[in-house]
């Protein structure tokens, strides 16, 4: 069937006309809006896609940081910015709450934020998530959150289980930032998840570096403290098993009675040094396990101090270095194991000696401190040591090149025994040295462990039985401090 | 080997410190030591470590141009407000001289300062870039008015011919803000006019997108840049007839997200183009009154206009072409700089287009032409002779050396 159009043939179809321009503006209008609705709802369709895809780009972009920060404090700044790139927002801020569960934040990052609170802010209530639009009421938490960014629409997520919240903020609802609603939860709440993760993974890096780098330093002590201990013990080894087989019976040796004599003292002296080195190991090892016992008792400082020295005064004779005592007027007492103080005492002396040099001294002075503890200190006129090898004189076997004693090495142990032990009796032990002047080794005994005054405490004298023990008790033991 | 004298470098950062986003954007700088920066810093970043950062690395050169919403280069693009796009201009044959003036009191009478300045250092036939601080008030918001200010310019002028192009700035997509660097500091309520050397020249290309819905419309009521009437009806409900839905105050908002006004020039009835039109966006919509503020006060009664929709596939088949047509002009060419001024609306998270618009102008433009530009709020370019603002538009300009 056909339709003819109908057409105007002149002034009489001008009423026609209108009507026909009226008819094609109308339809002209009714297909424009129809496009208009079209582009506006497909704009508005992409819009929400564009949203949705902005949790998974964060996750995405946000992982990424992991490789450009070296610590997790500096994911912070990095990952704000990502999600004000994908959310488009005007400022945010990531708050730690401190202490956890209180209510209190501090901004620790903020984006987009002029002059960011340096000031807890405290949230009487700290929802989970959380925003503004322009129908919300301005009270808490809303009042206390929109101050955060100091602008009204907000958007918050806190995560309880670590304090961590994030906060997204608008100046205004309008254009690109349309009002927030309950769908951002997933946007907030994703990137904050997100940099939780991260922030806990670059932590979990860090000290999984650090631990390694320990490992390693420590495998490496460990080496080389086997190293060393196998040259130590097979040092003297190698002298009894030489001078044993050529004293032993059918030797190739023709010997003599004075090379014998001479040799077997060579044995003694060596087995000797073996045994004490050994000893020594057993007792940093027990040290270093914390499975030193001790048997405290009330002893006088001046009496021990004086033991030591003479103990030490054939040494320092054949040195030909000076003894020299310093003692307070007052008796002292401390309250020591007197076997293993001794041995402190000893090798710090010991030490003292074979680092000074002829016509040197070596002083012991015993101070007490003005906190009421006690200072013992050995000082002498040596070698000294620089700075920075005084660590390394307190590890095992970590020996310091003496000039005067090249022929005769220590253990390597002394100092690394002095300390753990002054350590086992709750005290330290600190050293003080300059090249070419000499070192001090104090030390320091808690005030605890000092008594002043003729008798210790209790008023019974020490050597033999705890006077803070009940008579017939068996003394106290403690064990050592690692 | 043939000597060129002046060099033009860009650089380009995002971080959210400032500080670093200058130490980042700078090196490029670092090459010549540019005797004038304009930068683009991103509204986010603040304003004051970037000149100090700034003055820091490069001593005292003087840095103009101001906020954007987003910055745009070959490095990379972006407007979370993070960006910061630096050029450096190095040697007098390329530098251009500065003038600055106040907008406040009046728009139009600043503009014909201006203009009056630029005609005092500008030989004829110079090429005036044009930047101004958008925001004039917050609450209402008002934006200092593009049209005011260039027809004040094009008075101060006095008949000297320039060719003027340029952009409002603005902190972000939501207008929260505005500023600009004026050499030396930043001021509110100013406008920048960079005037270059005789020896540049400019090509521009206008990237539109908008499409007549409805038939010729008379503006029948207006004040300044109220419209109240078109075709004697209250102005919000002929357009909330054409959406089909009824305008509260959030969305008459968003208003500016979904329609435009378009003022067709020339024939009316000649076949569509969209070089024929200047279309102005609808800054809100007042329910109470029954109008609509456009962006810009130059509408008058009497007025045909067409409600345009924004077209997305049309806007990307305008960079498309744009950009083609600009490679053809400027082959061949000493193509010194291509500065890209991009309407914020354009940007895929505002008008919803699958693909960056920017994106499109970037790797259509030819190879070897530095190019950087910024997210704007209005754009100046020379339209049917003469310079006027547009919305909702890209301008694209190449400077380059004259033959």
């Amino acid at each position: 069937m056909n339709h003819r159009f109908p057409m105007s043939a002149g002034p009489a179809d001008a009423g026609q006309m209108e009507r026909e321009l009226a008819y094609y503006r109308r339809e002209c209008n009714t297909l424009g809006a129809g496009l208009l609705r079209l582009q506006e709802e497909q704009s508005q369709a992409f819009r929400e896609a564009r949203r949705s895809r902005t949790v998974a780009k964060l996750i995405r972009e946000a992982y990424r940081l992991i490789d450009q920060s070296d610590l997790p404090e500096e994911l912070g700044p990095p990952m704000l910015a990502t999600v004000l790139e994908n959310t488009l927002c005007d400022r945010a801020a990531l708050l730690q709450e401190h202490p956890r569960g209180s209510g209190q934040f501090t901004v620790m990052h903020a984006v987009g934020l002029p002059a960011p609170a340096l000031v807890p802010v405290l949230l009487p209530v700290v929802p989970a998530f959380f925003f503004t639009t322009s129908r919300s009421r301005i009270e808490p938490p809303a009042y206390q959150l929109t101050a955060i960014l100091r602008v009204p629409y907000i958007l918050w997520s806190y995560d309880e289980t670590t304090g961590t919240a994030l906060i997204l903020g608008n100046q205004s609802e309008s254009n690109v930032s349309r009002p927030f609603e309950d769908a951002d939860q997933e946007i907030v709440e994703g990137a904050l998840s997100v940099y939780i993760d991260i922030t806990l993974r670059k932590r979990a890096e860090v000290e999984m570096r650090e631990a390694r780098i320990m490992a390693e330093e420590a495998s490496s002590t460990r080496s080389r403290f086997l190293a060393t201990l196998t040259h130590e013990l097979r040092t003297p080894l190698n002298a009894i098993i030489g001078f044993s087989e050529m004293m032993a019976t059918g030797s190739r040796y023709q010997l003599t009675a004075e090379q014998v004599g001479e040799f077997n003292t060579h044995v003694f002296k060596s087995a000797s040094h073996l045994l004490s080195l050994i000893n020594e190991i057993l007792d940093y090892s027990a040290l270093a396990r914390g499975r030193t016992p001790l048997t405290l008792r009330w002893t006088e400082a001046g009496e021990l101090v004086s033991a030591s020295l003479g103990a030490a005064s054939a040494a320092a004779a054949e040195r030909e270095v000076r003894l020299a005592t310093e003692l307070p007027a007052q008796k002292l007492w401390i309250r020591v194991d007197r076997t293993r103080f001794r041995q402190i005492l000893d090798n710090l002396l010991s030490n003292a000696i074979r680092f000074t040099g002829a016509g040197g001294l070596v002083g012991v002075q015993v101070v007490v401190m003005p906190d009421g503890g006690l200072r013992l200190e050995v000082r002498d006129s040596g070698i000294g040591m620089r700075a920075e090898d005084i660590p390394r004189a307190l590890e095992p076997f970590e020996q310091i090149e003496n000039p005067f004693s090249r022929s005769v090495t220590g253990t390597g142990l002394g100092l690394p025994i002095a300390r753990g032990l002054a350590q086992a009796h709750g005290g330290s032990l600190v050293v003080e040295s300059e090249p070419g002047v000499g070192t001090t080794v104090a030390v320091l005994l808690p005030a605890e462990a000092m008594h002043r005054g003729a008798a210790p405490p209790g008023g019974r004298s020490a050597e033999g039985s705890d006077p803070a023990s009940p008579a017939g008790r068996p003394a106290e033991e403690a064990g050592a401090k690692d | 080997m043939l000597y060129r004298v002046g060099v033009i470098q860009i650089g380009y950062s995002r971080h959210s410190d400032a500080r670093q986003a200058v130490l980042t954007c700078v090196k490029p700088l670092l090459g010549h030591r540019p005797d004038l920066v304009l930068a683009f810093c991103g509204g986010k970043l603040d304003p004051g470590t970037v000149l100090a950062a700034l003055r820091d690395t490069l001593g005292d050169v003087p840095v103009v141009g101001g906020a954007s919403a987003g910055g745009i280069t070959r490095q990379g693009y972006g407007y979370s407000g993070l960006e910061l796009v630096l050029i450096g201009f190095s040697g007098a044959e390329v530098t251009p001289r500065l003038v600055v003036q106040d907008l406040l009191p009046d728009e139009m009478a600043g503009g014909a300062a201006l203009g009056a300045a630029v005609r005092g250092v500008a030989e004829d036939g110079a090429v005036v870039l044009l930047l101004f601080d958008s925001v004039a008030s917050h609450l209402p918001l008002r934006l200092h008015p593009a049209s005011h200010i260039v027809e004040g310019f094009h008075r101060g002028l006095g008949g000297r011919e320039v060719t003027l192009f340029g952009g409002g700035l603005l902190t972000d997509m939501n207008l929260s803000d505005s500023w600009v660097f004026d050499g030396a500091v930043l001021r509110h309520h100013a406008a920048v006019a960079l005037v270059f050397p005789p020896g540049i020249a400019v090509e521009t290309s206008i990237l539109h997108g908008c499409r007549p819905i409805s038939t010729f419309m008379e503006i029948t009521r207006i004040d300044g840049a109220e419209v109240y009437e078109l075709d004697g009806q209250p102005a919000l409900g002929v357009i909330e007839r054409m959406l089909g839905l009824r305008l509260g105050e959030a969305q008459g908002q968003e208003l500016s997200l979904v329609a435009t006004l378009g003022q067709k020039q020339g024939d009316p009835f000649a076949p569509y183009d969209e070089n024929a039109y200047v279309n102005r966006l609808i800054l809100r919509a007042s329910p109470a009154t029954g109008s609509v503020t456009l962006f810009e006060p130059d509408f008058f009664p009497g007025a045909k206009v067409q409600i345009m929709a924004r077209d997305n596939a049309l806007m990307l088949d305008s960079a498309r072409n744009g950009v083609a047509a600009m490679n053809r002009a400027i082959e061949g060419g000493d193509n010194l700089l291509a500065l890209y001024i991009d309407c914020a609306g354009r940007a895929s998270a505002r008008s919803g287009a699958l693909t960056e618009e920017a994106e499109v102008v970037r790797t259509g433009l030819a190879e070897g032409v530095p190019f950087a530009g910024f997210y704007s709020g209005v754009e100046i370019a020379p339209f049917r002779g003469y310079s006027r603002p547009l919305d909702w538009t890209g301008v694209l300009a190449v400077l380059r050396r004259r033959g």
